[in-house]
């Protein structure tokens, strides 16, 4: 049951000139226009060549580009999503994309397409054995660093063969709270942080049949440690620090020597000549257990109600082949192509940052990000109790047991 | 005859701002009414759940969260009024030179778009290089990270609320100030009283009608809240627990997780709180203000 | 009667100025700074003249579009406010007709209920209509407001009745009496209206936020608000946007302060 509103499209109409229903206007036979979404402006270049270098081949089809605000964007998706108007192509991320498979809003994508490409990151897009996004970049956490800060306190830089313990040698040397100057940011961050120190402890977020939670494994615990263990002994700041300015605009005063952060802010950090200068970047360092790195990539999805289904294939696939890959590459921007051995222009366009050493050694390491149907829903309250423990109100294998409690009664509801 | 015509005048007139209001503003009350009985699918669609999304939010801890921070929120708020009253009573110092600089100075804030007062004080309030903490730490006081702490975010928020509504109800007060016949003091005058006692026996008296004015304009705003906290607290800082008005968890809920039949029910039990702190103020008016 | 002294006035109320204004010129100077100078501790308290972060302001979000959208859109429903006010209000202050008391009491009922409470039906509405996105549902709701004919009634209410009867005698019909007659008179009111709705409009965030998420039809409120999402890294940039966002509106006011105050003064002595 719904209320109409015939009354509202009337008083609508007297009031302005612009007519009530939808706007599509009729095609000519043979031609196709397609609407692709995305949400990051600094893609906007690369994206609008891709789009170009398609309309070549494809002279039939003719790629609108929609930017949305990241705030906006879900919000606007679900909402033209309910009333059947997605664009043809969207942007997906691996968090939404069940959602949107289940809903029978995404059309699935063949497994042929996805050939060459990061199984850590295509496996983020899996629904109910099937495939419902075709990724086209790759998202690495690594370890930023401030070499003037290192160099002040004679400290080496860090390397791929980096442990904890290193950093944590590391971070004692470079703290002098008169200068009020830290080793370390130890921001509560997910996929470049806490998720791969549990996971280089040996313990795990979620079981591999996504039906238990890894949190009260000990190992786990002792990843999150890592974390709240430096903000004990003072090297890094404490919790409010990080949600009073962000870690990466923290990171950029000057007074932080690592800082866990994406590769991808390779862009952001160029842009500014004088903290490019003073930055490097290095591969997660190991620990105790083994090396893991959590690989997140962007997919665009091909909405299950498009009027162009073929031609919204072809340009999904198109933006993943190793032409689309190249040019996104060269361009760089803040995205990092997927496809193996696309990645050459982007780490030239940043050539003092040991980009390619970072991407080297993390590939190798890639783990997908822990993901089951409702994920934004048992990420909520670990968030909400992981914030006690790292303002240090409780101790963190209290807060862990807690949250592997309420994750297993959210995940047993799937 | 004459009169049926102008009947129809007046109905001819009124017609175009009625059915504005009809379709802008009564008609969604009432479909807010029944939205707020419902459950919204995820991608549209709405199911009759009755009164279970007021149960569900009579249960929830963000709900009271938000209940908490906006009371506390307006209570500071509201504390912040007799600075108004000050203002106004040190503009109205017969011979003042230069009012109406002043008042377009106090008025600035009340101009600017909140959008950029929220983002210039929540510089101004950043716990590391933020300029209200340098000042602070010269008088030796280690501040907090004011926004980033959940204890101490709705202080700040308010402080920056109070900021920018110092001017209206200063103009406010200034009006009702000017209406105190200047009979009054004169008698006072002849009496001996000073300055200090006309001010606490004539004007602060004299003016409770405009006070109470400001006050119920003041709460009513401030329950409202939103523009302010949503860009100096981000949705994902755990800050916001502490400074989560009702507004915000409206927005949140219905455009961040497109719950919309759980956010129209929030939006009555904001109608309904409003309703019954209103009718309280003017309860309460009869033991406080005096009327000529 | 004794001439009090004005200068404890003048220290009391130049510090509080002081407060007021500070935060102004501070967000002036950052906007001027480098981004590793705005982050200093202690902060640096003089501007590095970097003028480039107006520039990229302008080409980082289409803020130049935006600020068309939010002229536009102020333009339209402040003009449309001053003509629909007027009209209602003159008709329930001026013509008889049957359920006119009952029809106002109606009008302020509505300017009892949250704002919120309109908001979901609302952008329904312009989802029916496929106007999300659009100018027009930003101004559609807004050129309808009861606060603004409850004013210009009161208005209306104090000009004398021999106004009409007159011009009603020489045959002229009530919305010429109102257009020739009477309008004229409550300029004043209209004014402060238009004053308000202007600023009301020009900074309202919540609607344009929910129902215009495209960048390019957002107005300079939404636009700062997606503005520090972007930019939460860079202080300046924001800063240098704020700016541009929030000038033209102070502007108007140093020019029309008198209007507005006295409209503000009347809501609170007709409240």
């Amino acid at each position: 049951m719904r209320f109409r509103l015939p009354l509202a499209c009337l008083t609508g109409l007297a009031v302005m000139t612009a007519g009530c229903g939808s706007s599509s206007e009729p095609e000519a036979s043979g031609k196709a226009t397609i609407s692709y979404a995305i949400w990051d402006k600094n893609d906007q270049a690369s994206a609008e060549k891709i789009i170009a270098a398609f309309q070549q081949t494809n002279p039939n089809v003719t790629v609108k580009l929609e930017i949305t605000p990241w705030d906006q964007y879900w919000t606007k998706l679900q909402t033209a999503a309910s009333g059947g108007a997605a664009p043809d192509v969207f942007w997906m991320n691996s968090l939404n994309v069940r959602m949107y498979a289940k809903g029978g809003i995404i059309t699935p994508i063949e497994e042929s397409k996805v050939q060459g490409l990061s199984p850590a990151v295509v496996d983020g897009y899996r629904y109910d054995g099937k495939l419902y996004g075709l990724p086209h970049n790759v998202s690495i956490p690594a370890l930023w660093y401030d070499k003037k800060l290192f160099d002040a306190a004679g400290v080496a830089y860090p390397t791929a063969d980096w442990t904890w313990d290193d950093v944590k040698a590391a971070a004692k040397k470079l703290t002098d709270p008169a200068k009020k100057q830290f080793g370390i940011l130890a921001h509560m961050w997910d996929q470049g942080a806490f998720y791969p120190t549990m996971l280089q402890a040996g313990g795990h977020v979620l079981s591999e049949d996504g039906k238990k939670s890894g949190f009260d494994d000990p190992a786990s615990i002792q990843g999150l440690e890592y974390w709240t263990d430096m903000i004990e002994e003072k090297v890094a700041p404490v919790a409010e620090v990080y949600t009073d300015t962000d870690p990466i605009q923290l990171f950029q005063s000057g007074r932080y020597g690592m800082f866990y952060g994406g590769a991808w802010l390779a862009s952001t950090f160029w842009a500014n000549p004088e903290i490019r200068e003073r930055i490097d970047v290095a591969p997660l360092p190991k620990g105790p257990a083994k090396e893991a790195v959590i690989l997140l990539g962007l997919a665009n999805a091909v909405s299950a109600k498009t009027k162009h289904p073929k031609e919204s294939a072809a340009f999904a696939e198109f933006v993943a082949s190793e032409q689309a890959q190249k040019i996104l590459s060269d361009s760089g921007g803040g995205s990092l192509s997927l496809r193996d051995g696309t990645q050459e222009g982007w780490f030239k366009a940043f050539p003092t940052f040991h980009l390619k050493e970072t991407y080297d050694a993390s590939m190798p390491n890639g783990v997908p990000y822990p993901v089951s149907l409702n994920t934004a829903q048992w990420q909520d309250v670990q968030n909400k109790l992981l914030a006690e423990a790292w303002a240090g109100k409780r101790p963190v294998a209290d807060v862990a047991k807690e949250i592997a409690a309420q994750m297993n009664e959210i995940l047993a509801k799937e | 005859m004459h009169s049926k015509r102008e009947w129809a005048w007046g109905y001819l007139l009124i017609a175009p701002m009625a059915l504005g209001l009809a379709v802008f503003y009564l008609w969604p009350i009432v479909q807010t009414l029944y939205l707020s009985m419902t459950e919204s699918g995820v991608f549209g669609g709405y199911t009759w759940v009755g009164t279970a999304n007021f149960a569900d939010l009579f249960t929830d801890e963000e709900m009271y969260g938000a209940l908490a921070n906006t009371l506390l929120y307006a209570v500071l708020v509201l504390a912040g009024v007799p600075l108004s009253i000050v203002v106004a009573a040190l503009l109205n110092v017969p011979g003042l030179r230069g009012l109406s600089l002043y008042r377009t100075l106090y008025f600035l804030p009340v101009v600017t778009m909140p959008a950029a007062v929220a983002l210039t004080w929540s510089y101004l309030f950043n716990g590391d290089f933020g300029a209200i903490n340098h000042v602070l730490g010269t008088v030796g006081i280690d501040g907090p990270y004011w926004l980033g702490d959940p204890d101490f975010a709705i202080y700040a928020i308010a402080v920056v609320g109070i900021w920018s509504s110092i001017g209206y109800n200063a103009v406010l007060f200034l009006a009702g100030l000017q209406g105190i016949p200047r009979h009054y003091y004169e008698a006072a005058e002849i009496d001996g009283a000073g300055r200090l006692r006309q001010f606490f026996r004539i004007t602060l008296p004299l003016l409770t009608p405009t006070t109470f004015f400001v006050m119920v304009i003041t709460m009513i705003n401030a329950l409202q809240v939103f523009d302010l906290v949503y860009l100096m607290i981000d949705l994902k800082s755990p800050a916001l627990e502490g400074s989560r008005t009702i507004v915000y968890l409206f927005y949140e809920t219905g455009f961040v997780q497109n719950q919309r039949g759980l956010a129209a029910t929030i939006a009555v039990i904001l109608l309904g709180l409003i309703l019954v702190l209103t009718a309280f103020q003017f309860r309460l008016q009869k033991k406080w203000v005096h009327y000529e | 009667m004794s001439r009090p002294r004005t200068w404890p006035a003048h220290v009391f109320l130049a510090a509080g100025a002081l407060v007021m204004l500070a935060p102004f010129a501070w967000q002036l100077v950052v906007s001027l700074q480098t981004l590793p100078d705005s982050l200093r501790v202690p902060p640096k308290f003089t501007p590095s003249w970097q003028w480039s972060n107006f520039a990229d302001v302008f080409r980082s979000v289409p803020l130049a579009r935006q600020f068309l959208n939010t002229v536009v859109v102020t333009a339209a429903v402040t003009a449309g406010q001053l003509l629909l006010c007027s009209l209602a209000a003159f008709a329930f202050a001026r013509l008889r007709f049957p359920g006119r008391g009952a029809l106002f009491l109606l009008f302020l009922a509505v300017l009892m209920v949250p704002g919120e409470l309109f908001l979901i039906p609302r952008y329904e509405i312009m989802m029916e209509l496929g106007w999300l996105n659009s100018l027009q549902a930003l101004i559609a709701p807004g050129v309808f407001g009861a606060f603004g004919t409850f004013l210009l009634r009161q208005f209306f209410l104090s000009l004398p009745r021999e106004l009409d009867e007159a011009a009603s005698i020489d045959g002229a019909n009530p919305l010429q009496i109102y257009w020739h007659i009477l309008l004229p008179l409550v300029r004043p009111g209209l004014l402060a209206l238009g004053m308000l709705t202007v600023m009301w409009s020009w900074s309202s965030l919540l609607w344009p936020l929910v129902v215009n998420t495209d960048p390019e039809m957002m107005t300079l409120s939404a636009g700062l608000a997606s503005l520090r999402g972007q930019f939460l890294t860079n202080f300046p940039i924001l800063f240098a946007g704020s700016v541009v966002a929030s000038l033209p509106v102070i502007a108007l006011f140093v020019v029309m302060q008198r209007q507005l105050i006295a409209g503000i003064a009347f809501t609170g002595s007709k409240g």
